[in-house]
């Protein structure tokens, strides 16, 4: 097992990061009025952590006890029946899905499956009414339609279900569902929070930790606790007597991307761009997300541009991934943000330089 | 009456050699004209009488009156006989050469009497006869003459009377003959639907009317005719049985064969119509006889050498011709007239008929393998025309026609001989061959060539892709069918008709009868009106391409003089062409893909981001339209095209590649999203949970592969390890079986950048079983990623298979730590065993680690009951359980590893030994439980069995 997993808090009593959220959500629980609930914030900053934490509150341990289940379901649409299938984690208090994956028949999933979770309503032990628990990952990427379904489902059934919805950016969903929501935001840990945690885990594994190497990893990590603890342990495993001055393996992607960025530095061309192109192709082929892709470039691209030039790049950045997001085909999107950087640069160098 | 036939002149022996099947009707239709005028009945027979314009009706009529009874005759003879008599007669039946002279002359005196370059100078019936510079001249049909000539044929004969066969075998074979002919006239009815249409009335279409008949008279170009008329003469061989004749020998030779066809087969058809059936008869049998022995001598040792030459050629490479142009440039057309041309009866399946694939085989299968068996003994020529059908109707076609030829090409390895075959193809074809091949021509006809449906043809298929005929040809064409109808026109009104309808010679003609109707005359200047119907026609998505990125001459923008001419014209001419073709998506793919390829000057790439930037529009609203699904929007896709024409469009030629990345993209991409997913659904929950695909790849791959892959791992033995390696093994098996991530032996070698080359240099090499480490290969980076020896991944491979073993085995809630601690335990016990028993006795050891370890276990399932797990009074149950039985199963996979670990090389032999042992000892209760062997179970057996 994976440090990363081993060492996620199970409850909410012990936490390093994020404790002052966790007292007031077993507040919340023990009060036995828990509203929905709406967690966002970046990756690897212990969302997911804190909601099975609130689970295994709420339910005792018998809320870890979960099986996979993988069911396709018919869903009547009118005149055609859709197949959907979806991969669901249950226990016998809640049950997780991610509606995201379904693609654009997200809609059936929330107005009927979990509707028809919803409905059913547990009895527990001593006779009184309980209520089930529907952890819905990922809600940013439900669609509009999604959203607006999901927000009377939210109402109606809210004697018998609570939702914990769970995103990265609340931007993404609607205000109607936010609204219904308590929202907690959950920060990305900070670089002294995230040494902490290295520094629990070091003890407890009995390593010798030198002093600023924990600090070093955080510094690294970009404010991702998985990130850090991942790495943490990727050097563990390369080197154990830690030095100083060791090396931290990078993400591959990453370098990747700097590869690429450096690639767009040296030359301004459509050749070039033609080149880069296949390059973002291996990115996305990957898997990794396009937003993704186009924030590590701009950052990758600022670090080695002029000052007077960074207000327009981040601009222009911006604005193409706004179109990435209402288009389709991300690599448009991409590349064309890499064109318009390429004209701005050269530009710039043109009159600069003569 | 025989010799009333009128022998042509010595050119036309020629041409009719040439096209050595046409000749017959020729002489078919001559054989008609009767001594007294025709009779009633014959009207019925021919019910559309001759045009004098078009020819058809010389191929039309020949079908039902004259080859009908002679091949089948033929054909069952050559059955009965050995093949080389058969033939024999077939050659024995041409009439003798000095019969052309005498013939000729009086052909000449017929012609002095009556020629006319126009049937409308002739009274009285009339025949057309074309000269073999496509000249056609109309002779008269007399009456007169003939039986004197007919008698002294007769006479001729009668006095050379030598006959090779006896009287009651050609008397047997005239009553054949009239037997055939009966058959053959109860089914007229339905030949004379395939009988080109020829009767000329005013309503019809001119393009009918006009159709060309031979083949001179084609329109289409000229290569493209020859190759097609080639690869139909290339059948001759297997479907006739005949070579392609050229020499002048064959050309005598072809013109006594048609003559004395023509003489056998006139009489007895024609006698069953009439009444007077004794006289004819008699007359045939002398004559024939008279021609048999004239021929004997001569021919024989001609004939046998073409059988010889005959055989040793079979169909053509390519068994299926493929004819795809744009509409209305005479493919259909040139099909046709070629096969008829060659002597095929023309079959043609088109999109209205059903082509489902079950239909059609049973179709195609009897045109292509049957003769028909009452009309003409003319083999069949398939022709499917629209091929490339709506919805991929055309598929069932292109299955069975693909499933045949493939069929033929394994038959052809089995057959020495294919012309033997074929020169009884009505023989195999009844026989019921176990595979149905191919023995006749096929010719499919398309628009489009790169339609999917047509993929797979295409590869075995001889492609002809019809071009434009030049705009003088097709000029001339016209204006000699205006003079025909009348029509006052102009040479410049019907260039720019013909080029406005891009040559298309049907709309071209339809256009001018339009007009005739209208009795209007030709207008350069209303041909863009509405005047002339302009083709719906959508082109290939390259041709679309290629005007986006391609500047248009000049020339047409000069034309009109507005002055802003070059740009209305380029959007009035590509904003049909794109909305026609209508595949939005796919075009914005293509372009993309082609867009940084052309040359386009742009110092500061501003051009580029102005591209990219509609590009991305057109991309918005196309997820736009799919999203709301108003496809009413999809009016402004074409306009982002046409704005990148404008922006970027260059007068050389572009090179154009179909759009592939982006579909590579998206199929790798769904790959690998499978891959993730369905790794992510066997990681345990608790794990998984945690984990979305997007925080691994972006996260996590990169962590866990390094530390998956730890360079302190030394590949040595276990017991060498020192305490704290041991523990990190233990730790990294653990993390690789709560990931489920195994290795796996691959084939292939390992990807470049995240393997290292040690473990490519041995045949084998170990990767990962999800394969993870795809996730990090990007082309053109090389990581930085330490790659563990073969020898150390096969340890990995067997404990993390072990830890399996035993984590199914224990109850789940066992804690992973308790399980390390027991395995840290058995190392140490089993370094001690190692060091106390030898090879022999390992069994004895064995057993007393047996209990120990027990005991062990029996104590942390103690600790997990404490703790208030479930499952622990299953483990113990398990225990006893596994107590009763752990020697069979246990034995067995001993041997399976040993066999599996001792063929590996010899450096490892340590490690060999070490896995062994270390799972003997460190697993006091392995079993394998086995679904569907439950007698080891229910066997009652006593504990000190085992210990022996």
């Amino acid at each position: 097992m994976l440090w990363v997993d081993k060492y996620r808090p199970k409850t909410l009593d012990n936490l390093i990061v994020h404790n002052d959220v966790a007292q007031n959500l077993k507040k919340l629980v023990t009060e036995q009025d828990c509203p929905h609930l709406l967690f966002y914030g970046p990756p690897g900053s212990g969302k997911k952590t804190l909601i099975m934490a609130i689970l295994r509150q709420m339910f005792g341990p018998s809320a870890d006890k979960v099986k996979v289940e993988n069911k396709t379901w018919k869903i009547d649409a009118g005149t055609r029946t859709i197949d959907l299938e979806l991969t669901t984690l249950s226990s016998t208090h809640h049950m997780e899905l991610n509606p995201g994956d379904a693609g654009f028949q997200d809609r059936y999933i929330v107005q009927e499956i979990i509707k028809e979770m919803a409905k059913n309503r547990p009895i527990d032990t001593k006779g009184k009414k309980g209520f089930r628990v529907l952890v819905l990952n990922e809600v940013d990427r439900l669609s509009r339609e999604a959203q607006h379904s999901l927000r009377r489902t939210m109402e109606k059934y809210s004697a018998s279900c609570r939702l914990i919805l769970c995103c990265n950016s609340s931007s993404k969903v609607t205000e109607a569902v936010r609204s219904r929501c308590l929202n907690i935001r959950i920060n990305a840990p900070t670089e002294e929070q995230i040494t902490k945690v290295l520094e629990f885990i070091a003890k407890k594994e009995g390593l010798q930790l030198p002093s600023g190497f924990a600090t070093r990893i955080a510094e690294k990590s970009n404010r991702s606790l998985r990130r850090a603890i991942l790495s943490f342990e990727t050097c563990r495993v390369q080197q154990y007597p830690f030095t100083n001055n060791q090396a931290m393996p990078p993400m591959d992607w990453e370098e990747y991307v700097s590869e690429i960025a450096s690639d767009i530095m040296k030359e301004q061309s459509p050749k070039r761009l033609f080149q880069v192109r296949g390059k973002l192709y291996e990115l996305l082929i990957n898997c990794i997300p396009p937003e993704i892709i186009l924030k590590r470039l701009l950052l990758e691209l600022l670090k080695k541009l002029d000052a007077e030039l960074k207000h327009e790049v981040c601009h222009w950045a911006a604005y193409y991934e706004h179109r990435m997001r209402l288009g389709q085909k991300a690599i448009f999107h991409i590349e064309a943000f890499v064109a318009k950087f390429m004209s701005i640069y050269k530009a710039f160098l043109i009159a600069t330089f003569g | 009456m025989d010799a009333n036939m009128y022998i042509p002149l010595p050119e036309e022996l020629e041409w009719l050699e040439a096209n050595s099947h046409l000749h017959q009707d020729l002489e078919d239709y001559e054989d008609q004209e009767p001594p007294e005028p025709y009779p009633e009945e014959e009207e019925e027979q021919l019910p559309e009488p001759p045009s004098p314009l078009s020819q058809p009706q010389v191929n039309g009529q020949k079908r039902p009156l004259s080859d009908g009874p002679d091949a089948p005759d033929s054909g069952k003879r050559s059955k009965a006989d050995l093949p080389e008599t058969g033939a024999e007669e077939d050659w024995l039946r041409y009439s003798p050469p000095q019969d052309t002279d005498g013939d000729l002359e009086s052909m000449v005196v017929d012609e002095e009497r009556i020629v006319s370059r126009y049937a409308s100078e002739i009274d009285g019936d009339c025949i057309p006869v074309t000269g073999p510079g496509g000249d056609r001249v109309y002779l008269k049909i007399s009456a007169t003459g003939s039986d004197g000539r007919l008698k002294k044929l007769d006479l001729e004969g009668r006095t050379k009377g030598l006959i090779l066969e006896p009287i009651s075998v050609l008397m047997q074979r005239v009553e054949q003959d009239a037997f055939t002919k009966a058959l053959q006239a109860s089914s007229e009815l339905q030949n004379d639907a395939i009988l080109p249409e020829t009767q000329v009335v005013n309503e019809q279409l001119w393009v009918d009317k006009y159709a060309p008949n031979s083949f001179t008279e084609l329109l289409s170009d000229e290569q493209t005719n020859r190759e097609v008329l080639l690869w139909l003469k290339q059948w001759d061989s297997c479907v006739f049985g005949s070579e392609i004749r050229s020499t002048t020998e064959e050309v005598l030779s072809a013109l006594r064969r048609h003559s004395s066809i023509a003489q056998h087969q006139k009489p007895s058809g024609m006698s069953f119509l009439r009444k007077n059936k004794g006289q004819r008869f008699s007359d045939g049998n002398s004559r024939y006889s008279n021609n048999l022995d004239q021929e004997n001598g001569n021919l024989k040792g001609l004939q046998e050498l073409w059988n010889k030459k005959s055989r040793g050629t079979g169909p053509p490479e390519q068994k299926i011709l493929l004819l795809c142009g744009p509409p209305g440039l005479g493919k259909t057309t040139l099909a046709h007239v070629a096969a008829k041309h060659c002597g095929y009866r023309v079959v043609e399946i088109n999109a209205s008929d059903d082509r489902s694939s079950s239909t059609i085989e049973a179709k195609i299968l009897d045109v292509v393998q049957m003769n028909s068996v009452m009309a003409d003994s003319k083999p069949n020529c398939l022709v499917i025309d629209e091929i490339d059908g709506a919805l991929g109707d055309g598929k069932g076609a292109v299955e069975v026609i693909l499933k045949m030829v493939s069929a033929e090409r394994k038959a052809d390895n089995r057959k020495g001989n294919v012309a033997k075959v074929d020169e009884s193809g009505q023989i195999s074809s009844k026989k019921g061959h176990k595979t149905a091949s191919l023995s006749r021509p096929v010719i499919c006809i398309c628009n489009d060539l790169y339609a999917p449906a047509l993929r797979p043809l295409r590869q075995v298929a001889k492609v002809h892709i019809f071009v434009q005929p030049t705009v003088s040809r097709v000029v001339s064409r016209l204006k000699y069918i205006c003079n025909m109808e009348g029509l006052k026109t102009n040479s410049t009104a019907l260039t720019a008709l013909a080029e406005y309808t891009e040559c298309d010679i049907r709309s071209c003609l339809n256009t001018l009868q339009f007009l005739n109707m209208k009795n209007q005359t030709l207008n350069v200047f209303e041909i863009s009106s509405q005047v002339v119907g302009q083709k719906d026609m959508s082109r290939s998505i390259f041709d679309i391409w290629k005007e986006i990125f391609q500047k248009r001459k000049m020339k047409r923008a000069k034309r009109s003089d507005n002055c802003c001419s070059g740009m209305s014209n380029g959007f009035d001419f590509l904003h049909p062409l794109i909305s026609n073709r209508g595949d939005y998506d796919l075009i914005l793919d293509g372009i993309h893909e082609n867009i940084l390829q052309l040359h386009y000057h742009d110092p500061i790439m501003q051009k580029t981001v102005k591209c990219l930037n509609t590009i991305g529009i057109s991309d918005l609203v196309h997820q736009y339209v799919m999203r709301t699904q108003q496809m009413s929007l999809n009016v402004y896709q074409p306009l982002t095209a046409i704005s990148l024409h404008r922006l970027i469009a260059q007068v050389q030629k572009p090179i154009i590649e179909w759009p592939k990345s982006f579909m590579r993209y998206r199929t790798t991409f769904m790959e690998k999203m499978d891959i993730l997913r369905s790794w992510h659904n066997k990681i345990a929950p608790y794990i998984s949970r945690h984990l979305s695909t997007k925080s691994f790849v972006e996260d996590s791959v990169s962590p866990l592969l390094h530390i998956l892959s730890p360079p302190t791992l030394r590949p040595v033995a276990l017991h060498l390890l020192s305490e704290r390696e041991r523990n990190d093994l233990a730790q990294l098996i653990n993390a690789m079986v709560s990931y489920s991530i195994t290795y796996k032996n691959t084939k292939s070698d390992p990807l470049p950048g995240t393997q290292l080359h040690e473990a490519a240099s041995d045949g084998l090499s170990l990767s990962f079983d999800p394969p993870i480490a795809d996730f990090v290969t990007f082309k053109g980076f090389s990581l930085g990623h330490y790659a563990l020896g073969v020898a150390v991944k096969q340890l990995l491979m067997h404990e993390i298979e072990k830890k399996k073993i035993l984590q199914g085995s224990m109850s789940k809630t066992m804690h992973s730590t308790d399980g390390k601690r027991r395995e840290n335990w058995a190392m140490t016990m089993e370094e001690k065993s190692r060091a106390q028993s030898g090879n022999v006795s390992h069994a004895a050891g064995c057993a007393e680690n047996n209990i120990e370890a027990a005991k062990s276990k029996a104590s942390a399932s103690m600790v997990s009951l404490a703790s208030g797990s479930s499952g622990s009074a299953e483990a113990s149950v398990k225990l006893k359980s596994s107590r009763d039985m752990k020697k069979p199963p246990r034995g067995s996979t001993f041997f399976d590893r040993f066999k599996k670990l001792s063929s590996k090389g010899s450096q490892t032999t340590n490690l060999i030994q070490e896995p062994v042992t270390l799972e003997r000892d460190s697993r006091p209760l392995l079993f394998k439980f086995n679904e569907g062997f439950t007698n080891a179970v229910k066997r009652p057996v006593q504990i000190r069995e085992f210990l022996l």
